[in-house]
């Protein structure tokens, strides 16, 4: 089963999004997605896009896809394998995560996402399987559950919706031994969606629940 | 799960490795069987059931005729305590077997926690444990004490107050130091037990254990490390006794190289606080905390709601209280119409009294007004708790003030009460009047808040 299938099996919502081999598959991507899109490369060898400009937030038109595909291309050339055409969400950006621990097994991370995550650290943590009520406290323990809640006019999360993201993660942590750490993020959120704009899994060895 | 009554209750004791050398770790075994403890206090109780040393060398040790194997005594023998190098441990360990002892405590350090040798004798001796049905605790710990059965199998320097708190230590230092230091503060201890090693039976086994003993009211947990992490949670979580933790190694060593966020957030002491959460495992920082912790969690009922009331006769100590409650997320109840008119009713108030929570009664406070001040607040249904301060003014009396604590405990006894008596010298006959009434007392506000804050997780 592919990465979104399996996903999507789980419940997590996934982008709507086209693979482009070429600028012209590019620029038809986003013709039939409907700007604004963000444009992210495919790649082996880079483990985080974003450090390396990779990725393109907000673009609104044909020339701006142009400018941002012509310039990853000629910088990242060696490391790319292709390209991903997405609709642009707005929203806050979340993470939900799960690391597989050798003495407590699959622990669920929720937190404020994005390119900033590890640099706020603002995360809570619960080992699987999580409760509805501890994914509940998962989000409000966070020192931004009030950006979340829509604090000074800003977008209001969809809480019902993150809770369900992040119970999806514990269930498929305790159903898939393969899984070694899982990222979703960002999740972006906001009244009526909750979107994993990016993903990351690593599968490995270790067998424990 | 294995029943541990026999390595807490053993009738009769071989201490392997006795020796007649004073200062030798099997010498100081043998003393605190026969006496209690090395070091004298009113606290040490010779353990009644028989003591057999166990040296090839020796005949007579302190008395008593000395076995050159524990296979030539007659007797049946429970347990055996083993104080011998560790490479003698397995063949020891195999004798004890043809004995038929059922529970062995291996006090010689030298095992996985040395060398790559000792990393495969404690895999040898964790094999014939198992394979002959033997109960293990270590190796490389302290041993165990028990109050209530006069037993202290261990090379501790005495026996601890008797008393309500279990204590499970995976340190035996540290385990020796407190005992020290609960003689001193007057913390009393059902049964205090260090697993060391763990190669037997380790913290998931004594948390059960303590679970269902029934004078233990409290467990404490010092662990640097809980392999059996999910094992312990659901014990954590069934356990009838609240359950209060100090996790020592917390600083990170240079973070795995984990390849997502998630893995490089995930700290280790994170992971922890998160089990200790879920099973309802309450976390402190330091080792004052831990039995300030378990303490109260034994002496007083559950707080059943994140509300308390401050009575006080100092303003100040009544603000600092207040602040530290902000600072640790207690809440503090809004007095309602009822109380404060019953306050007002009681004909003790201080004109001047402050109508509000922290509920400030006035330096010139005497028992009776304390009296009416505890009454009224702890009638007030949403008030769960109540912390009570005393500063010491020239009419303070602490020990009728004490009293007056007593007496409100059992009138609201599901609620707790707990006192600050601040000061030193003239407050101390009224400290020790509360504490042997099992009233926590501290000198200074924020332990009491933190006492409180304990007792929202007691079950």
């Amino acid at each position: 089963m592919a990465d979104s299938e399996f996903l999507k099996h789980y419940g997590i919502q996934l982008p709507i999004a086209k693979e482009a081999k070429t600028k012209q598959e590019a620029l038809d991507a986003a013709k039939s997605i409907g700007y604004p899109v963000v444009l992210k490369i495919v790649s082996k060898t880079i483990l985080h896009k974003s450090d390396v400009k990779g990725v393109k937030l907000d673009i609104k038109n044909e020339y701006q896809l142009r400018e941002a595909y012509e310039g990853m291309e000629k910088r990242l050339k060696k490391d790319i394998d292709g390209f991903i055409v997405q609709k642009m969400y707005e929203g806050h950006y979340v993470l939900v995560g799960m690391k597989r621990d050798s003495q407590f097994g699959p622990v669920i991370a929720f937190g404020l996402g994005g390119i900033f995550v590890e640099i706020m650290k603002d995360v809570s943590f619960r080992i699987a399987p999580v409760t509805e009520k501890d994914a509940n406290e998962m989000m409000k323990e966070i020192k931004a559950y009030p950006v979340l809640e829509g604090a000074r006019g800003g977008i209001k999360a969809n809480a019902a919706l993150l809770v369900k993201a992040i119970l999806a993660v514990s269930k498929l942590s305790m159903e898939n031994l393969d899984i070694k750490e899982i990222d979703l993020n960002p999740i972006v959120v906001n009244e009526k969606e909750a979107v994993a704009v990016d993903v990351r899994i690593i599968r490995g060895k270790d067998e424990r629940p | 799960m294995k029943d541990l009554n026999l390595l807490f209750n053993p009738k009769s004791i071989a201490v392997i490795g006795a020796s007649r050398d004073e200062k030798s770790v099997g010498h100081g075994i043998l003393v605190n069987l026969l006496k209690g403890g090395m070091f004298a206090t009113r606290h040490n109780e010779p353990f009644k059931g028989n003591v057999y040393p166990i040296n090839p060398n020796a005949d007579v040790i302190l008395g008593l005729k000395c076995h050159k194997s524990i296979i030539e005594i007659k007797d049946k023998i429970d347990m055996a305590v083993i104080a011998v190098k560790a490479q003698l441990v397995p063949s020891v360990l195999k004798e004890c077997a043809r004995k038929q002892v059922k529970a062995v405590i291996v006090i010689s350090s030298g095992f996985a926690e040395f060398s790559d040798e000792g990393k495969q004798l404690q895999k040898e001796i964790t094999d014939i444990a198992k394979k002959e049905g033997i109960i293990l605790l270590g190796p490389n710990c302290l041993g165990l004490v028990n109050t209530y059965a006069s037993l202290n199998a261990s090379f501790a320097p005495a026996m601890p107050p008797k008393g309500e708190i279990g204590f499970i230590s995976q340190s035996g230092a540290l385990a020796d130091s407190i005992i020290d230091w609960a003689l001193w503060k007057n913390y009393g201890f059902s049964k205090l037990v260090s697993y060391g090693n763990a190669a037997g039976i380790g913290i998931t086994q004594l948390v059960e254990h303590m679970s269902n003993d029934k004078e233990t009211k409290a467990i404490a947990l010092y662990a640097e490390s809980i392999p059996d992490g999910r094992k312990f949670m659901a014990a954590a979580k069934k356990s009838k006794k609240p359950i209060v933790v100090l996790k020592a190694g917390r600083a990170e060593k240079g973070m795995n190289a984990a390849k997502s966020h998630t893995g490089n957030l995930a700290g280790s002491y994170d992971v922890y606080k998160a089990a200790f959460r879920q099973s309802n495992v309450h976390i402190t920082d330091n080792v004052d905390e831990l039995f300030e912790a378990a303490q109260v969690m034994a002496y007083q009922p559950r707080l059943k709601g994140n509300s308390i009331a401050i009575v006080t006769n100092g303003g100040g100590c009544g603000v600092i209280t207040a602040d530290s409650c902000a600072e640790h997320g207690m809440n503090l109840a809004v007095l309602d119409e009822k109380t404060l008119s019953a306050l007002d009713k009681s004909g003790k108030m201080h004109p001047a009294y402050s109508r509000s929570n922290p509920l400030d009664i006035v330096g010139d406070a005497l028992p009776d007004r304390y009296d009416a001040a505890l009454n009224a607040v702890l009638q007030q249904k949403d008030v769960h708790g109540l912390i009570m301060i005393q500063t010491l003014q020239t009419m303070t009396d602490p020990v009728e003030n004490a009293r007056v604590i007593l007496n409100a405990r059992k009138k609201f006894p599901d609620k707790p009460i707990i006192a600050v008596f601040m000061g030193g010298k003239f407050t101390r006959m009224g400290k020790l009047f509360l504490e042997s009434n099992k009233v926590p007392v501290y000198a200074y506000p924020a332990k009491a808040v933190l006492a409180m804050k304990a007792l929202l997780h007691k079950r």
